[in-house]
């Protein structure tokens, strides 16, 4: 038991170390993302559908706060605005525009503001509408130079720059062409400061015409033949959700860098994280008295002296074999430097050459950057035409970043995948999957096991058949993620408890007992022998283990002196486990601050060396 | 129950009789091969860091010292070292202090390894897997031999220890027969693990120079899966692949004492004011930020709010395809094999039958997985997998909605601009033929690899562990280049870099690559300074509203020409910057000021006179002449749309008072 204790640690040790390091979804964030919601506030808006469907402007409020919260959760310093045109009332920083209600300014959302939008959903919602805002004329031109007045008076540099029109009328100025003059100006000046406009068209009946006016306010898609309108306006509030959420992001490249080929072939690619763990944020410091964060500043002094120390005035330093190596710093830099950030084409292999173990990091998605090096895409698309049709991935060197060790890649080669409406949910690239190296594998010593007879996978065939079920990757949601939201919201909102979450990974057992039925039972029969319970049997294990464990571990942890003394001489402390280690610190009254085995090691060896 | 213990124990016995100072002319002396190989192995096992204990039994020697030497028995041998962590010590002995000596070491001394590491070294380690690895003695006359067992190179072979050399043409009837009774001795030494690596001097060394990879004891992780409440079946999880690092972690020391406990790192908590007002630890709460708002939230009760599961894990939420579980979705950083414990064999049939069944229908298990009950429950998928000699599930973490970006990317094929032309692609498709890292081998219907990544030892760990051996033998000096063979093993194979120049020069030749010249990376002081310089920037740019143009937008280098929503400030900027000429920005202006006045808005026309004001202004300032022949232009229009202006907020005078 000892021994899985000490496991137990270790194991936990690793975990926090990777934590730690597994940074790599990181981006070098320049300036802020803004995304400004521009919601047309008409009565046609607020038209409910049938079968007590909910209205245009319910289904908006939906998605404008299933945004607000996820980008709290994932980049909350990303700005949002929502501004409401065709309204009665106005209200903007200067009311130098009618009928256009700034609800919310350009600012990063809050929990106050998550309530705001809430307010303005289902029937109540409808209501406080209409008496807050009300329905009035329509001006797109004011509303689109409102936003823009919104991105000048922010001081701060935005990066990204994206204005989503919600609107169920295709023609807002009903054939009034100086309006609509206007505000194909006004959008025009938006584009040219960098502001990205999407039209998200909803039902009406007789169908939503993009053609005669919004076709030149929104902006063109990135190339010509993306079809950047979808013709088809969006009934359902999952489409909705999934149109705004494929443009809410900025996709930003985590790096840019040269796929090589050979000697002066260099195709520019830009290397995305489609996927990256979202964890809890980390905590910060307040000051108690104000609740004010307080900046934390590290130091780095001599202890004797006491005046602090210049980089120049350290140095880096190993202890093996006894023997502490010392280095300087641009030296433990220079160390891990191979060759210069890039990728390397090594050569191709066939698809059946990637093993599904060899697993060490997320994938990475590569999509060429015809920005950088014209003639980049089509020597792109041709490797990636081929590669598929062969079957093959590139296997490559890849440095990722400036003093980073080489890692080899393999470049899986993904076609586009659209659905029926002509939405990519697959996008062309290379997906990028990190290769182990030997070092990452470890030799594993597999009990020896008689295999299953015919009968009896047949019956394991029938469980699993019964079981089946479509898997999704955005199905499950991270219940210890949305657990802490829901009590920083129910604390920041005074709420008397925090809202349930459904935990999305907890099996559903009743269900699956009451699907398999009597199979679970007859699989049973098959396998195992009468009396033979897997579960007692481990249990009733593990409690006797805990039981001697404890009676055992007293005396086991006290090592003799004499013993200990022999270990540090021969340097073989490490054979002790570590709460024997433990109890001898305690022993010799050495104070250690790490639970590390190693640590406690050097502290011990330094003890005893000393007292020698 | 028997304590297994992974470490081993290991005698090396160096000859250093006087026949191993013989040598051909001009050939190293087998001696020094034989030191350098020790020395290799020993540097090694020093960084490897395992609780490998080593013994050096020195044989040959003038003197005598060793245990069993009694009664003219075990002469000449010095058990130099007795077994224990290898350390620098060590290796500067063997350094300094192993010379050759002129004893002959004979063939029963040899024989009598066995009986002396038994009885020197076993009776003290007890129970432990000893393993003892013998370096060649008298018969290594005639360097190199050729290798007999010429093993595969790479990840395996650094296991065992290296051997003695393998026999080979030119070797003498006498040599041959001693070989052979080297052999024989060391074969019946280790029963369990087999002295199977024969190496000569010269592979040895090679195979040395390469350091350890890094090995950790494969830890078990018992568990039981559950489908629903009712089956359930005992496993045992490893971690078969994860990203290993060092072991250990760079410390910081004083320069120039080279001590760490004199240097203190301290971390002192102030206020954002303008002194800096500092605070201590204790008056500061934790607290987490929702969107704008920060939250105070003691760690107290965040325990008692945070999410709280059942601890260890491993249970079935379903089935589902393989195909619907996408390689690239793969999360987390390690695979987990699943097998039944070694004890129970009806564990065993019934996860072979879950395996089999799961195989036969290509599909994985959809899971629950929970390491314990503080760490954070995954979804994962459980993979089946069938080898010849085990079977068992691997389990890879799945993303959960939170980590998912959906980017949605330009179509590459159905753009004609960018599609590439069929002689393109029969280029790419040559280059991929030539460039194929399998080979078929004749008499093998499977395909053979020629470049395995996962047979590649780290290099960051090979560089790390090189430096450091560097600078602790020869300190003072600079840091070593890096090892040939580490630099070639990252290279493209020869055998495919000699294949695909032709199709290489075809690529080159049918793609044209140009290189886009930038107009001037976009540098900004946040890229600089990190993102914290965002506000102090922010600020300055106020700060600087008299010039009336924005730091900010000069430092993101964008603008490049007079656009329509702030001509006049744009102009400003363009003049200030001088990256356009005079000339040009002037008619940029005219003609956005022409563009405005087209719009009949009172908006339109107050932007128009703003930028007139600016160009004035700019004009007096750099040239006087195009300012004249420029309002002679302007007045012309000007009075054009006079009856137009008229009706408008802007006067006559109005427009007057701007010349």
């Amino acid at each position: 038991m000892a021994e899985w204790n000490a496991y137990y640690q270790n194991e936990d040790e690793d975990e926090e170390q990777e934590e730690g390091e597994q940074s790599g979804g990181d981006y070098k964030v320049t300036g802020r993302d803004s995304l400004v919601f521009l919601v047309d506030a008409s009565k046609e808006m607020f038209i409910k559908g049938e079968d007590g469907e909910p209205s245009n402007f319910d289904m908006t409020m939906q998605v404008v706060r299933s945004v607000y919260t996820s980008k709290i959760i994932s980049s909350h310093r990303d700005l949002v605005a929502l501004v409401f045109y065709g309204t009665e009332q106005s209200k903007n920083p200067r009311n130098s525009f009618k009928y256009v209600y700034v609800y919310h300014d350009l600012d990063e959302p809050g929990a106050k503001r998550v309530q705001e939008v809430d307010a303005l959903r289902g029937e109540k919602g409808a209501r406080l509408a209409a008496e807050t805002m009300g329905s009035g004329e329509t001006s797109l031109g004011d509303a689109l130079w409102c936003c823009a007045n919104l991105y000048s008076d922010i001081k701060l540099r935005l990066s990204h720059k994206r204005l989503m029109i919600f609107t169920c009328r295709d023609e807002p100025h009903r054939g009034d062409s100086a309006k609509d003059r206007q505000a194909r100006t006004k959008a025009s000046d938006l584009k040219e400061t960098g502001v990205i406009i999407d039209l998200m068209h909803l039902m009406k009946p007789g169908g939503f015409d993009v053609a005669p006016f919004f076709r030149d306010i929104v902006s063109q898609p990135e190339d010509e033949s993306e079809l950047g309108l979808h013709l088809e306006p969006c009934d359902k509030l999952e489409d909705l959700q999934k149109r705004v959420r494929a443009k809410e992001q900025k996709k930003r490249a985590m790096a840019r860098l040269n796929l090589c080929l050979g000697e002066g072939i260099n195709v520019a690619v830009g290397i995305y994280a489609t996927a990256v763990t979202a964890r809890k944020p980390a905590a910060i410091r307040l000051y108690r008295e104000t609740n004010e964060p307080v900046r934390s500043k590290t130091r780095t002094f001599h202890m004797q002296t006491g005046s602090l120390l210049l980089p120049s005035e350290i140095k880096k330093a190993q202890t093996y074999g006894k023997k502490q190596i010392v280095m300087e710093r641009d030296e433990v830099d220079s160390i891990k430097k191979f060759q210069d950030p890039g990728l390397y084409l090594i050569g191709f292999k066939p698809m059946e050459k990637l093993k599904t173990h060899h697993h060490i990091r997320p994938a990475v998605f590569l999509y060429p950057e015809e920005g950088e090096v014209k003639g980049s895409a089509c020597l792109f698309s041709a490797l990636l035409m081929k590669c598929s049709e062969r079957n093959v991935f590139a296997l490559c060197r890849c440095v990722s970043r400036r003093n980073y060790p080489p890692r080899f890649v393999a470049l899986v080669p993904q076609r586009e995948e659209v659905d029926e409406g002509k939405v990519q949910f697959t996008p062309p690239g290379f997906n990028v999957i990190y290769l182990p190296y030997a070092d990452d594998l470890r030799t594993l010593d597999p009990p020896q096991c008689p295999s299953a007879s015919q009968i009896q996978v047949d019956k394991m065939k029938e469980i699993v058949s019964k079981l089946r079920f479509k898997y999704r990757s955005e199905a499950f949601e991270n219940p210890v993620i949305q657990q802490h939201y829901r009590n920083l919201e129910a604390l920041a909102l005074d709420m008397m408890a925090p809202e349930d979450t459904e935990d999305l990974i907890m099996p559903k057992v009743d269900q699956i007992n009451h699907r398999l039925g009597p199979l679970a039972e007859e699989f049973k029969d098959l396998v195992y022998p009468a009396g033979y319970n897997p579960e007692s049997k481990s249990v009733a294990k593990r409690k006797t283990a805990i039981v001697g464990g404890v009676a055992e571990k007293k005396p086991k942890a006290e090592v003799p002196e004499d013993e200990l003394r022999a270990h540090v001489q021969n340097g073989t402390l490490g054979k002790l486990t570590v709460p024997v280690l433990k109890e001898a610190c305690k022993q010799f009254g050495v104070r250690t601050t790490g639970t590390k085995k190693q640590e406690l090691i050097d502290a011990l060896t330094t003890r005893l060396t000393d007292t020698v | 129950m028997k304590r297994w213990r992974a470490f081993s124990a290991l005698v090396l016995c160096m000859d250093v009789g006087f026949s191993m100072s013989n040598s051909a002319p001009g050939e190293e002396p087998p001696f020094e091969l034989a030191k350098k190989v020790i020395q290799k192995f020993v540097q090694r096992q020093v960084f490897a860091e395992n609780k490998d204990e080593l013994a050096l039994v020195l044989f040959g020697t003038d003197s005598t010292k060793n245990p069993l030497d009694r009664d003219g028995q075990y002469q000449n041998i010095t058990v130099h070292r007795h077994l224990m962590i290898p350390d620098f010590e060590l290796l500067e002995e063997i350094e300094n202090q192993v010379h050759p000596e002129s004893q002959q070491a004979d063939c029963i001394l040899l024989i009598g390894i066995e009986a002396l590491s038994n009885n020197t070294f076993n009776f003290t380690f007890q129970g432990i897997y000893s393993y003892l690895c013998i370096l060649p003695y008298f018969c290594v006359l005639s360097l190199p031999f050729p290798a007999e067992d010429d093993e595969e190179g790479g990840g395996d072979s650094d296991r065992r220890g290296p051997g003695h050399p393998g026999t080979g043409k030119g070797l003498s009837r006498e040599q041959k027969e001693s070989l052979d009774l080297v052999k024989h001795v060391m074969l019946s030494l280790d029963e369990e693990d087999g002295l199977d690596q024969v190496y000569t001097f010269r592979d040895a060394i090679e195979q040395l120079c390469m350091f350890k990879r890094i090995e950790r004891r494969p830890m078990a992780w018992p568990c039981q899966l559950t489908i629903g409440s009712c089956l359930s079946i005992r496993i045992v999880g490893y971690k078969a692949v994860t990203e290993e690092r060092l072991k250990k972690m760079w410390v910081t020391v004083d320069a120039q004492s080279n001590q760490k406990e004199d240097v203190k790192r301290e971390t002192v908590y102030c206020l954002d004011d303008d002194n800096e007002t500092e605070v201590k630890k204790d008056d500061t709460i934790q607290g987490f930020r929702y969107g704008s708002d920060i939250v105070p939230f003691s760690k107290v009760d965040q325990d008692q709010m945070k999410y709280k599961h059942d601890g260890k894990c491993f249970a079935v939420l379903g089935f589902t395809k393989q195909n619907l579980v996408r390689r690239h979705q793969f999360m987390g950083s390690q695979v987990v094999k699943m097998f039944a414990p070694k004890d129970d064999e009806h564990a065993g049939v019934a996860l072979s039958a879950l395996i089999r069944a799961l195989d036969e229908l290509q599909m994985v298990a959809i899971v629950r997985y929970a390491y314990d009950r503080r760490s954070n429950p995954q979804v994962g998928a459980a993979f089946p997998c069938v080898k010849q000699d085990y079977e068992c599930l691997m389990y890879v973490q799945l993303p959960f909605m939170e980590d998912l970006r959906q980017f949605t990317f330009p179509s590459l094929e159905n753009n004609k601009k960018l599609s590439p032309s069929d002689t393109q692609l029969s280029a790419v498709d040559s280059l991929i033929d030539s460039m194929m890292l399998v080979q078929k081998d004749d008499d093998d219907a499977d395909q053979k690899d020629i470049f395995k990544v996962h047979h590649i030892p780290n290099p960051a760990f090979q560089r790390h562990f090189q430096c450091l051996h560097h600078r602790a033998v020869n300190p003072g000096t600079p840091l070593p280049p890096m090892e040939p063979w580490l630099k070639a093993a990252l290279e493209r194979p020869d055998v495919i870099s000699e294949r695909c120049q032709a199709p290489l020069e075809e690529i080159k030749r049918k793609f044209p690559l140009i290189e886009v010249e930038k107009k001037k990376k976009l540098k900004t002081s946040a890229q600089i300074f990190g993102k914290d310089a965002e506000e102090p920037d922010a600020k300055k740019a106020k700060g600087d509203e008299e010039e009336d143009y924005n730091l900010a937008d000069i430092a993101e280098g964008s603008v490049t020409s007079v656009g329509s929503v702030d001509p006049a400030r744009d102009f400003r900027t363009l003049i200030k910057l001088k990256s356009l000429p005079f000339g040009e920005v002037c008619q940029q202006l005219t003609h956005r000021i022409e563009q405005l006045l087209s719009n009949k808005n009172t908006h339109y026309y107050m932007k128009s006179i703003t930028c007139i004001q600016a160009f004035r202004e700019q004009s007096v300032k750099v040239n006087k002449h195009s300012l004249s022949s420029f309002w002679e232009k302007l007045m012309m229009t000007w009075e054009f749309l006079k009856d137009e202006v008229e009706g408008s907020t802007v006067s006559k005078n109005e427009a007057n008072q701007v010349t």
